[in-house]
């Protein structure tokens, strides 16, 4: 066994535990020593700085109990969804017309990137000052966020289109529409996925930001008004929430969607 | 049926081509009879491709005439298709194999069983019946190859034209490739021109080789190839008409 281990290391590692394995044991490892530092530096600290593990467990389990958390998550979710949806609406055609003309890409990329540099919080004492306290400060922001980041993936996307591609389209006397259809929005669609991921990913967390500032529900309203109230344990609580959210929305539906849609990609 | 057989396949007359001042084909004539195999040969540069293109309607058209089984290009392309093999395989990587041999019949208003069983048809006639549901990726250059042609075969083409279509196989698969075209041509009896730099390649398959010269492209001469087939590269008769061959390319 020392022999074989000795020349020849390949087989033993294969006749051993599974790949994933490992990757889980380090996984569990690292959470574990996350969660050892926390605890040391919440013993040496006061409670309304950092509270332990085990009071932010308690705070989020009393959190998921009080009777406008799922309305909280619900409404928080539905302004990404709904800024997020209207992006991938208004940023995908206009990504396509852009990658199609030149002229229009080149009368357009200035604003584009007025729109990149503005920041978020930026988007939100606008949309304060538009939409005052209501769902659609955060929409906005969201969509102002995203739009952008969907539009510019899809504009690279359709430049990349192969010509190739299209002249084989056109020798089979495909329509224009077809072609659209068959030959540019396979092609974008990787483009299109990484913007999206990105852009939801944007979205999200500007969310919050429009949230403290103008609504009166949702997540972002929650960790203020704890904040404010100096209730440290809850702004962790709704931390580690929308942390376990992002996480399973990864894991739970991006990971295996794109799985799915770029299965025919070599690995 | 003599009506059939009078009419040519393909009747380019008196073609000629710019591109803005640059002259690429001038006064271009020849024609294609129905089941004839016919080889545009000539250096880079003598608008072969650009010839293949017109035909194909792929290019705004030149000045002069082209005619398709009677029919002036335009109208004949409106309710007909061609079968054009490119020089790459252009499979379409997000389809699997069977759906990118499917891919010239969904313009046809067919049901999706028809298009199914039409596609493996034509996957099995070039030998690839098992790799309808593997991705493009997954196959061999040759294999890559072989798939195009049943997708460009797959539509029924009153006329296939190739552009170098096998130029960058290895020169086995290559020779493969032609006695897997010639098999399916015998029996299918399609009209086939193509364009190749390769004078061994245009004596394999021809029947009778155009030759043109470059700068603008002209015709040359056209010269029939009376030989027997199947043709092996390694037949001394073969090796020998390409030997002439070269040698009026090389004039």
């Amino acid at each position: 066994m020392t022999r074989t281990t000795l020349t020849n290391p390949a087989p033993v590692r294969r006749a051993g535990l599974p790949a994933w394995t490992g990757l889980v044991l380090t996984r569990v490892l690292l959470a574990l020593a996350f969660l050892a530092l926390w605890v040391f530096a919440a013993s040496r600290m006061p409670t309304f700085v950092l509270p332990g593990p085990a009071k932010v467990w308690n705070a989020l389990v009393a959190l998921t109990q009080t009777p406008s958390f799922l309305h909280d998550v619900g409404m928080t979710t539905y302004r990404v969804a709904a800024g997020f949806l209207l992006a991938t609406l208004v940023g995908t055609p206009l990504g396509l017309a852009l990658g199609s003309s030149r002229a229009l890409a080149q009368v357009f990329e200035p604003l584009l990137a007025v729109m990149n540099t503005v920041s978020s919080a930026i988007w939100a004492v606008f949309a304060i000052i538009w939409f005052g306290i209501s769902n659609a400060t955060t929409i906005f922001v969201v969509f102002m966020t995203a739009m952008p980041l969907i539009l510019t993936n899809v504009w690279q996307g359709a430049r990349n289109v192969d010509k190739q591609w299209i002249d084989l389209a056109r020798s089979l006397r495909f329509s224009r529409a077809r072609i659209l259809f068959r030959i540019h929005l396979p092609s974008i669609l990787p483009y299109f996925f990484s913007g999206a991921r990105l852009a939801f990913g944007f979205g999200w967390r500007v969310s919050l930001v429009a949230e403290t500032l103008g609504s009166s529900d949702g997540i972002g309203y929650r960790l203020r008004q704890a904040a404010d109230l100096v209730q440290t344990d809850q702004v962790f609580a709704w931390t580690l929430l929308l942390v376990a959210l992002m996480l399973a929305l990864e894991g739970g539906i991006l990971k295996p969607l794109e799985r799915h849609l770029f299965r025919w990609k070599p690995l | 049926m003599t009506q059939a057989c009078l009419t040519p396949a393909l009747r380019v007359a008196g073609l000629s081509k710019h591109f803005g001042t640059l002259e690429v084909l001038r006064d271009i004539a020849f024609d294609v009879a129905p089941g004839e195999i016919v080889a545009l040969l000539g250096a880079s540069g003598c608008g072969k491709s650009t010839l293949l293109d017109l035909i194909a309607g792929l290019q705004s058209p030149g000045k002069g005439e082209i005619t398709l089984a009677g029919e002036p290009a335009a109208e004949f392309h409106r309710h007909s298709r061609l079968g054009y093999l490119f020089q790459e395989d252009r499979l379409l990587p997000w389809r699997t194999v069977q759906d990118n041999v499917a891919l010239g019949l969904e313009p046809d208003a067919l049901p999706r069983q028809e298009r199914r069983r039409r596609a493996n048809a034509a996957l099995k006639a070039v030998g690839l019946s098992d790799f309808g549901d593997a991705w493009p990726h997954a196959l061999s250059g040759g294999m890559r190859s072989r798939a195009a042609l049943a997708r460009t075969l797959v539509i029924g083409p009153d006329l296939l034209l190739m552009d170098e279509p096998f130029s960058k196989l290895d020169p086995q698969t290559r020779t493969q490739m032609h006695e897997e075209l010639m098999r399916i041509q015998s029996g299918s009896g399609n009209t086939i021109l193509f364009v190749t730099h390769d004078v061994e390649e245009a004596v394999v398959l021809a029947d009778r080789v155009v030759l043109l010269k470059p700068r603008p492209g002209r015709i040359r001469e056209i010269v029939p190839i009376d030989l027997p087939r199947p043709r092996a590269p390694t037949n001394p008769d073969v090796t020998e008409t390409t030997r002439r061959l070269r040698l009026k390319v090389q004039q």
